[in-house]
């Protein structure tokens, strides 16, 4: 019988620090063929692991591998592994053609032309090929990456928040392609610090916080953890009191508190939460001035997810 | 050789500001050799000023590596600062064909603007005297622009501020030190270049010799060139995303 093929993306272990600042601290995963989203804040550490994925970073401890080479110091990894930098930069000369084309030489592919032509209809960008990237607009640089980096047919593909930039109607079409890719059985890793680009795209989802691996596994159920916590709201109204001693017959509310002028109202279920608040407000007979919630950030999400 | 490669770089240097600033740089030889003609006076010893003060006082200790700096900075550094060298590192092409490539193209685009300037000042400067002066700086010109491209290419690698770093490099060592203390001679890219010219001719009594003799000039200006490269490519292998930003 032969060995189990080795994952796509294998991270054991690893750690990444700048003298003392800790940017990666000790994550480990494994990411197979589909769609995967690396999820996290600004400055989680999605760059770091991206970029040490992709062989462009060395871990200060741990071991990183795609299909079951190292990925630090080995040029020969880059004929199964494509990568989108997030940095917009491109060749502002080239056209958008002769830079697809470029790579495909550069990964000395049989026919460069035919490579390229064909990873830039991929992307939807024949019409625009032969005008000078310099004059692109960002969705567009986007676009021409990414064919870039298709270009020689990877088996893995890492993209650094690959949508930024992207108006919506090539946010969808990205989108498209990389199922598409993912349903040929490619393996695909990228970030976000967007909770709704991941919902839409990804199967599993990697969510970092503050350079450690917070959650891991099917994005549903990822969600439903999220979906459970407790949320807070911040409720100004004209009797606050009279809302209060209402609010606190809803089953759904576990808390109250009565602050600088304001409530801060605990609730178990946001949406049931958002139904009760207006009609306790009418049958208090109390006028509504401000319902906003308190700590809906991913940040708080997050911290919410790493402190289960 | 990758002609791929070298097609980007030659594009990269030629969009360059600071290629017309090397221009104006490699007219000033010209320029001092020009004067000299015109106002020299009837004592002037034109085999001696074309040797000691054009070639190797302006051209070898100062246009030479301030040109080469230039372009070998412009190389890997212009795709360092604006992210575009993943595009390049993100393919399975060697690290040292990448460097060897680079540091040919830096390399050529320096003669092209050396060697005329060296050619032309010491054509105008030299008069009646041996033009095999001219010849030698000529191949010293060429052999220095090698070795001080590989070192900056290296540098251009190495560090954001390859710039800065290579003036500091170009006035206190070579500038300064190497002319101060003898023993410096072994290092330094500018003794090398004299002493691979002093093998083409002889100057009459001690006006001006070369501080290496040519075969030992030769074997080290190789040993440098051989070593900088090697650096430049383990360098370009270990550079890691960020970094240089």
């Amino acid at each position: 019988m032969s060995p189990p093929a080795p994952p796509a993306i294998e991270l054991r272990g690893v750690s990444r620090w700048y003298g003392n600042v800790v940017a990666v601290n000790d994550v480990s995963f494994e990411v197979g063929p589909g769609v995967t989203g690396l999820l996290g804040p600004n400055g989680a550490g999605k760059s770091t692991i991206l970029h040490m994925a992709a062989g462009f970073l060395r871990p200060s401890a741990g071991e990183v591998r795609i299909l079951g080479e190292p990925a630090w110091r080995n040029p020969g990894i880059y004929r199964r592994l494509g990568l989108v930098p997030e940095r917009e930069a491109v060749y502002g000369f080239l056209t958008g053609r002769q830079f697809v084309e470029l790579a495909a030489r550069l990964h000395r592919l049989p026919d460069p032309g035919a490579a390229a032509a064909r990873a830039i209809a991929r992307v939807d960008m024949a019409a625009a090929a032969d005008r000078p990237c310099g004059g692109y607009s960002k969705g567009m640089k986007q676009r021409i990456k990414i064919a870039a980096a298709l270009v020689h047919d990877p088996q893995v593909l890492i993209l650094d928040e690959p949508f930024n930039g992207a108006d919506p109607r090539q946010r969808l079409h990205l989108m498209d392609l990389l199922r598409r890719m993912a349903a040929e059985g490619r393996t695909i890793l990228y970030s976000s610090h967007i909770l709704e680009e991941v919902e839409r795209l990804a199967d599993t989802v990697l969510v970092m916080v503050a350079g450690r691996l917070a959650a891991s596994g099917d994005y549903r159920q990822i969600r439903a953890l999220m979906t459970d916590r407790p949320h807070a709201f911040t409720v100004r109204s004209s009797d606050d009191r009279a809302l209060a001693g209402r609010l606190l017959a809803e089953p759904a509310i576990t808390g109250i508190a009565f602050e600088d002028g304001h409530l801060e109202v605990r609730a178990t279920a946001l949406l049931a939460a958002a139904r009760a608040l207006p009609v306790a407000a009418r049958e208090a007979g109390v006028t509504l001035y401000e319902v906003r919630p308190t700590d809906e950030s991913l940040e708080r999400v997050f911290a919410y997810l790493v402190r289960r | 050789m990758n002609a791929d490669i070298a097609r980007l770089a030659a594009r990269t240097l030629l969009g360059q500001r600071r290629t017309l600033l090397v221009v104006l740089l490699a007219l000033v030889p010209v320029l001092v050799a020009t004067v000299f003609r015109l106002a020299a006076g009837a004592d002037a010893d034109p085999g001696l000023f074309t040797a000691r003060d054009l070639l190797a006082g302006l051209v070898v200790t100062t246009v030479l590596p301030l040109v080469t700096l230039i372009f070998a900075t412009g190389a890997f550094g212009q795709d360092i600062e604006d992210g575009t060298i993943v595009y390049l590192l993100a393919t399975p092409v060697p690290r040292r064909e990448m460097v060897l490539t680079r540091v040919l193209v830096a390399w050529a685009a320096a003669l092209v603007v050396l060697l005329p300037s060296t050619l032309l000042a010491g054509a105008i400067a030299i008069e009646s005297a041996d033009p095999a002066i001219v010849l030698g700086f000529l191949v010293g010109v060429a052999a220095g622009a090698f070795i001080y491209t590989a070192a900056f290419t290296w540098l251009s690698i190495a560090t954001g501020r390859a710039l800065v770093a290579g003036l500091l490099y170009v006035f206190l060592w070579e500038g300064t030190l190497s002319g101060l203390f003898s023993g410096i001679r072994f290092l330094s890219i500018r003794q090398y270049t004299n002493g691979i010219a002093g093998a083409f001719f002889d100057l009459p009594g001690d006006a001006w010799s070369p501080r290496l003799g040519p075969g030992t000039a030769f074997l080290l200006a190789a040993l440098a060139a051989a070593f900088l490269l090697s650096l430049a490519v383990r360098r370009l292998e270990r550079w890691q995303l960020g970094e240089s930003a």
